[in-house]
Formats: C-alpha cells, structure tokens, sequence
C-alpha cells in the first residue's frame, strides 16, 4: 500500500522536470535579451533592464507568481495552470538569469569589441561571434546554480493548482500521518534530480572550455 | 531604443486585444457544456471530504459528490488541485469554474463568490490529546489554552474574531498551519493544547494518528457546507442547485456520508 503511495509521489517528478524545462529556457531568453539590453543597448534601455532586475529580485518568488498568475493572467488569456506558472517562474528566474549573463558579458572585456571592431567587423558581429560565445563559457557554472535553484522553486507552481513532488508529498503525508515518509522521499527525488543537473552542466562547462580560457 | 518602446507598445496592444476578444462567449454554464468539461478546485489534503488514497486516486465525499453532479450537468471534472486558501481566488479569478472543498458559508466569502444550497451540515470539535485534563464546557473556554487551526477556516475566523479581537484569547497562543493534519501532529506533539476544526475531519485525524480524542462538538462557526460558484453567476448556481435536491430527494447524499462519515 505504502509502496504504492511513494510510486504516485514519484509520479510528481515529470510534473517538477516539465516546469523547469520551459521555466528555465524562458528565463534564459528574456534573462539574455535583458542582459544585451544592458551592456549595449543605451542608457535608458540599461535603466529599464536594471529597474526589471531591482524589482523582480526584491519580491519574493512566491509573491511575484501569485501576482503573474492572477492579475497579469486575468480571467480572459487562458493559460493552464502549467504554463501559467512555468512561465511565471521563468519571468522570476529571468532577473538572475539576466545578472548572471550581464556579468559574463562584462567579465569578456572590453578590449575584445574594440579589437573586433578595428578588423572592421560591426558592432552586431562583434556581440554574436566574438562576445556571446566567450560569455556563455564563463555563466555556465554560476547557470548551474540558477539551474538548481529554478528545479526546487518549481515546487512553489503547485500554490497555482500544479501537482508536483513537493504537493503529492502533502497529500501522502495527509492520509498516511506519516510526514518523515512523505518529505523524505520528496527531499531524496530533490537531491538526485539536482545533483545529476549539476552533473550534466559541469560535464557541458568541461567540454566547452577554450584552450586560451583559464575558467 | 525607439524600436524597442515601439515593441513594446506592440505587445501591449496585442495582449489587450487578445483579453478583449475572450469574453465574447456565451453564458459560463454554457461554455462548460460546450467544452464538456468543468474545471472544478479541490485541496486534497481533507480526509474524509477530499484525500488521495493509498494508491493514488482522488477520492472522499466531495469528490464523489461533484462528480456525480458533473455527470448530470453531462460534463465530467476536471480536478484542480490548490492550496485551500487559493481556492476562493481561483473562482473569483475564472481560474476554476466552481470549487468544492468543505466550503462553509461566510459572509466574507459571499461577498466575493456565491453558495449552492448547502449539500452537508457542518459541526465544529474541539480536539485535545487524550492526557489532556483541562475542562472545555463551553467554546469560549478554550481561550485558556494554545490553540490550533487551519488558516483561512471557518474555524481561524471564529477564534480571530470571536476571542482574539475580544481580547480573551491571546494572539501569540493562536497557531494558525496550512493544512488541518499539520496541527493535528503538533496537537499530539504537546505543542499546542486544543485544536479546532470540522467534526468529521477532526474525528477521522483522531482515529488515524491516535492519542487524540474530541473534548467539545457543536455548531460553532461551521453549519451549511456548500459548492463555490462565481459570483453573479445565476444559471451555473441553478443548475447544480437543482441537481443537489435530486441527490438529496434520491438518498444518494445519504449513502454517501454513511461511506465516507462512519
């Protein structure tokens, strides 16, 4: 009987990995755009990106969902709970993300878009084939982080109606009594789910590695 | 930087066009029929009125009540799964188009969504460890002690109201937990020394942790039990309406609380 509660806990875990699969990328893409947006884009749009970054990492994650679900997502655009709140934790995850890649961007330097530049390459060209590549290679370890932390968040969507690990854990532990159980197996699925995202990041940062780039 | 403002503007515009062009439809109910589906809220957590079972399946005297309901509308449910205290706002926000959960009625709530007639009469318990050798002969009295409750109940609102506000029961000595079987484990933990709830959930927690027995039962703050539906919405409030007398007239409530209440 028991046995079969934990197998429906487990049942959670494509719920948890589906929402950090769109959170995450929708966090990276709004994050990079931003964070271009703030290294090159001007001095009003470098304000509106930093204003965005204060705002969205001065609130509390919890908060900032329940706000994009129910106001910003009102009663006539139509998201499921799902998309709803991965997307909403992408829109969360997208301030960090943003940080991130801002300081990668400026960690490549200066004097690269220069020299770039003075082979008569345009401003564009230089970001995409010069800047970017290099930045991408120093925000993996810091991404993996963010990775890690947007995969725990996603059990933060089930106070919008998702049924993940975290909410199938309450569930068991309402009927059974038996929260060590319950937790516990949530916590393990967490832990495992994380180190191996960790893992595979660590083995991507590895492989990508320049020979000329010390990190 | 100008393309981006204009960008902006773009998606502005096109998201007010898309909220615009969604309320066009026909009646709630209808759309329900339409798309053969009602969405309704739950939060599974509430033996014996919704729970998961040991292998998994959604069950308990509302779900099975809803579900009987929906299948006379010729709809089936589609569950959601919320926090109990995000369930009034999933109604009021066209989240979930009805809501059933052991829901009293409040004026509070009826301000903001509307009752079916009620399907179930509500009493409240009062539950204590069995070594617990205080007196409760009248609600009021448990002011004298640590007491539990499940946030954003009846049951939270009656002590906030009724002894926290009148100054008998001190705020620091009310514990307020997100879900019922939370202060039912601290209960049995000597951490708080009475906890308030619904009779019959708090019965079912007394039997499935032990150690723990009811001290007081009455109609305190609980009474009428009913569905939540959107507020304003008349036609869906008839309809299931309707249906709840045919179940009562027919014994099926009956049946259903000897299945799931004994």
């Amino acid at each position: 009987m028991l046995s079969n509660f934990v197998l429906y806990i487990f049942q959670g875990i494509s719920v948890t990995i589906a929402v950090t699969l769109v959170a995450l990328p929708a966090g990276l893409i709004i994050g990079l755009g931003l964070a271009l947006v703030y290294n090159y884009g001007g001095k009003w749009a470098a304000r509106f990106a930093g204003i965005y970054s204060l705002l969205m990492r001065g609130v509390p994650p919890i908060v900032l969902l329940f706000i994009l679900y129910f106001i910003l997502s009102g009663k006539y655009i139509n998201l499921s709970p799902f998309w709803a709140g991965s997307i909403s934790l992408g829109i969360v995850s997208s301030a960090y993300q943003m940080e991130i890649l801002r300081g990668a961007l400026t960690a490549v330097g200066g004097g690269q878009m220069t020299a770039a530049r003075a082979i008569g390459m345009s401003r564009m060209d230089a970001i995409r084939f010069i800047i970017i590549p290099q930045a991408v290679r120093l925000a993996i370890p810091p991404w993996s982080n963010e990775a890690s932390i947007v995969l725990k968040d996603s059990s933060l969507v089930y106070a919008l109606g998702v049924e993940e690990i975290l909410r199938r854990a309450q569930q068991l532990s309402a009927t059974t009594q038996q929260p060590f159980l319950a937790y516990g197996t949530a916590a393990l699925i967490y832990f495992v789910l994380v180190f191996f995202a960790n893992r595979g990041l660590d083995h991507l940062s590895e492989k990508l590695k320049l020979p000329t780039n010390p990190v | 930087m100008k393309r981006f403002l204009g960008l902006m503007s773009l998606l502005v515009l096109a998201s007010l066009l898309l909220a615009s062009c969604g309320g066009a439809s026909g009646s709630h109910l209808d759309t329900i029929k339409q798309n053969g589906v009602i969405k309704v809220g739950t939060s599974a957590d509430y033996p014996p009125f919704e729970y998961i079972d040991e292998s998994g399946n959604r069950v308990g005297f509302d779900i099975e009540l809803m579900e009987e309901i929906a299948r006379r509308l010729g709809v089936t449910v589609e569950w959601v799964d919320m926090p109990f205290d995000s369930l009034i706002a999933g109604v009021q926000e066209g989240k979930i188009d009805a809501s059933i959960s052991a829901f009293n009625y409040t004026e509070e709530r009826d301000q903001v969504v509307d009752f079916s007639e009620p399907y179930y009469m509500g009493e409240d318990a009062f539950l204590v460890a069995e070594s617990f050798t205080g007196m409760i002969a009248a609600p009021e009295d448990v002011a004298s002690f640590k007491v539990g409750v499940q946030t954003g109940t009846t049951q939270d609102a009656w002590l906030t109201d009724s002894l926290v506000a009148e100054g008998l029961l001190p705020e620091e000595n009310l514990f307020r937990y997100d879900r019922a079987d939370q202060a039912a484990l601290d209960l049995k933990n000597g951490r708080i020394d009475v906890m308030m709830a619904d009779y019959i959930p708090a019965a079912a927690l007394a039997e499935q942790i032990g150690g723990l027995k009811i001290a007081y039962q009455a109609v305190i703050s609980s009474g009428p039990t009913n569905i939540v539906i959107p507020e304003g919405d008349a036609e869906l409030k008839q309809a299931i309406d309707e249906i709840l007398v045919e179940l009562e007239s027919e014994g099926f409530i009956e049946a259903l609380g000897l299945k799931y209440f004994q």
